[in-house]
């Protein structure tokens, strides 16, 4: 689904944000991406999302190489994503049902059918009887919730999330990580980038070595097919081997 | 196809939306569009009147060829013939200098003066009417006529109506000047209206462009923007120049009756309010595509 090859992304006037990454996701995995503030998940979620381009190497999205493809193109493989920023990024101007609608807007689905869906989503995450409520009205773990409906309404093979647990405590944050599982028992790649909220400290903990990285996951909700990719530093520590944990 | 179609239908209800929701600074700029584009439209329409007033008053403006006090009547109709194969030339008429002083006494208070006289001191004269009322046309022809044998003067009556002409000349440039100008500030203010609502949409663009939005489905609405915006302006530029003619022609009707005339100010064409209308909304919509290409451009 999405392979990286040796790719290294820099800013101009700054180190290597990545360097030299190789590795691949496949249809259905839990991928998430860990390392401390600064290692380069944001940018490593950029460059999936084709939101940024490599400087070097090989990024694959669907085997259409993300660094050759023509500007105008890569909106329409941005739409295969559903992306879940640090930031939430909604829009403060217009009510949970309208900011849920937007992704369909773009897609060019409105009306009935829009509005459908939209339900359908604000379902999932549990926000069906707030959809005329403002988002500035919503609490944290609300708001990273209608984040996700955003997200999810226009059914994406690939859930991109960023640090989507960051500002929540650990009752909304175990809340949120659900969430994700059952997106990815029905089939979505599901990545989301994190520090520790998800219980990724236990692991961190465990090797303090992060030039080798286990890539065992003891939280006890891990779905078999989960990865870790570690970062540190921009470069990939923890290969993506995924470690079957039950 | 359909999409497409969509997509337009959506920008247009997202915008007219907008404007319902702003509807107070909505008016106001469609108010200074129409008043500023008002102002040339009245003086196009003023001009265009007096340019139609000139015209009508053609008739009236003649050329007199007077000939010299000996000649006969070959060169009479010599001259005529070659008058009325002139192409620059309307009308001839040859009164001689018997009919002329006919004409004359015929007039009562110039009896006593005519009796004073000895013979017929008048000339033999043509009168031209010229097809052209341009000073310049009407210059080369005096000149070709005075070259004329047996032509002692050339006398252009009406030199007023040349001096009008030029003046309507420089009212025509100057109305250019100053369309062009309101233009250009038109730009500038629809402009800087839709920059502004750009930046106050920054965080709608900068998430619709992470989730794949396209170039033209974040432009498309800036655009109608504009062009909605130069539509109200033209819609109320016509009213506002419609309501300054009917009150302009009060007036010039009154003095006009005293010149015994029925001149008023005509309003503008249909051909004219189309164009009027186009130019609006073109100059509504190219502000909004400069716009949203300097903004582009800065992130």
């Amino acid at each position: 689904m999405i392979t990286f090859d040796n790719v290294t992304k820099r800013y101009p006037g700054s180190i290597d944000a990545i360097s030299n990454v190789s590795f691949s996701i496949e249809q259905g995995e839990l991928v998430y991406v860990t390392g401390h503030s600064g290692a380069g998940k944001s940018t490593l979620l950029k460059l999936m999302a084709a939101i940024e381009r490599p400087t070097n190497g090989t990024v694959l999205i669907n085997n259409q190489n993300v660094s050759k493809l023509k500007e105008a193109t890569l909106p329409f493989i941005r739409r295969k994503f559903g992306l879940i920023f640090q930031d939430h990024k909604l829009l403060y101007d217009r009510n949970c049902f309208q900011n849920v609608a937007l992704p369909l807007a773009i897609n060019g689905i409105t009306g009935q059918e829009a509005a459908k869906r939209i339900r359908a989503a604000l379902d999932k995450v549990g926000l069906l009887g707030r959809e005329k409520s403002m988002p500035i009205t919503l609490s944290g773990g609300e708001q990273q919730r209608l984040a996700i409906a955003r997200a999810v309404v226009s059914k994406p093979a690939i859930l991109i999330a960023d640090e989507p647990t960051g500002n929540l405590d650990k009752n909304y944050a175990a809340d949120i990580l659900t969430l994700f599982k059952a997106f990815q028992q029905v089939g979505v790649t599901v990545i989301i980038a994190t520090h520790d909220a998800l219980g990724r400290a236990d692991v961190e903990n465990q090797s303090p070595n992060e030039k080798m990285e286990s890539q065992t996951i003891s939280h006890e909700n891990t779905q078999p097919e989960s990865k870790v990719l570690h970062l540190n530093h921009g470069k990939l520590t923890s290969t993506n081997i995924s470690e079957v944990i039950v | 196809m359909k999409i497409w179609l969509t997509h337009h239908a959506q920008a247009l209800r997202l915008v007219l939306s907008r404007f319902k929701k702003n509807k107070l600074s909505t008016l106001l700029i469609c108010l200074s569009i129409g008043v500023t584009l008002a102002l040339p439209s009245v003086a196009y329409i003023v001009l265009d009147n007096l340019n139609g007033l000139v015209s009508s008053v053609k008739s009236e403006s003649k050329i007199s060829v007077f000939l010299t006090e000996k000649h006969d009547k070959a060169l009479v109709t010599s001259i005529e013939k070659t008058l009325k194969q002139n192409p620059a030339i309307q009308q001839v008429t040859y009164v001689s200098k018997e009919d002329a002083l006919e004409q004359l006494a015929a007039i009562d208070a110039n009896k006593s003066i005519l009796d004073s006289l000895q013979g017929n001191p008048l000339p033999d004269a043509f009168f031209i009417e010229p097809k052209l009322l341009e000073a310049n046309s009407i210059d080369a022809l005096k000149n070709d006529l005075s070259k004329l044998e047996g032509v002692e003067t050339v006398l252009v009556d009406g030199t007023w109506i040349k001096r009008l002409n030029s003046m309507l000349l420089l009212g025509k440039k100057i109305l250019i000047i100053l369309a062009s100008l309101l233009g250009f500030a038109l730009v500038a203010v629809i402009g800087n209206t839709i920059r502004m609502q750009i930046l106050t949409q920054s965080a709608e663009i900068e998430l619709s462009q992470l989730i794949g939005a396209t170039k033209s489905f974040i432009r498309r609405p800036f655009l109608y923007v504009g062009g909605l915006y130069g539509f109200g302006g033209g819609v109320l530029a016509l009213l506002i120049t419609w309501l300054m003619i009917l009150f302009l022609n009060q007036t010039i009707q009154t003095i006009a009756n005293s010149y015994q005339s029925d001149f008023n100010l005509h309003f503008l064409s249909f051909d004219e309010f189309l164009v009027i209308l186009i130019i609006s909304i073109a100059l509504g919509w190219l502000s909004a595509y400069f716009s949203l290409t300097s903004s582009a451009k800065k992130t």
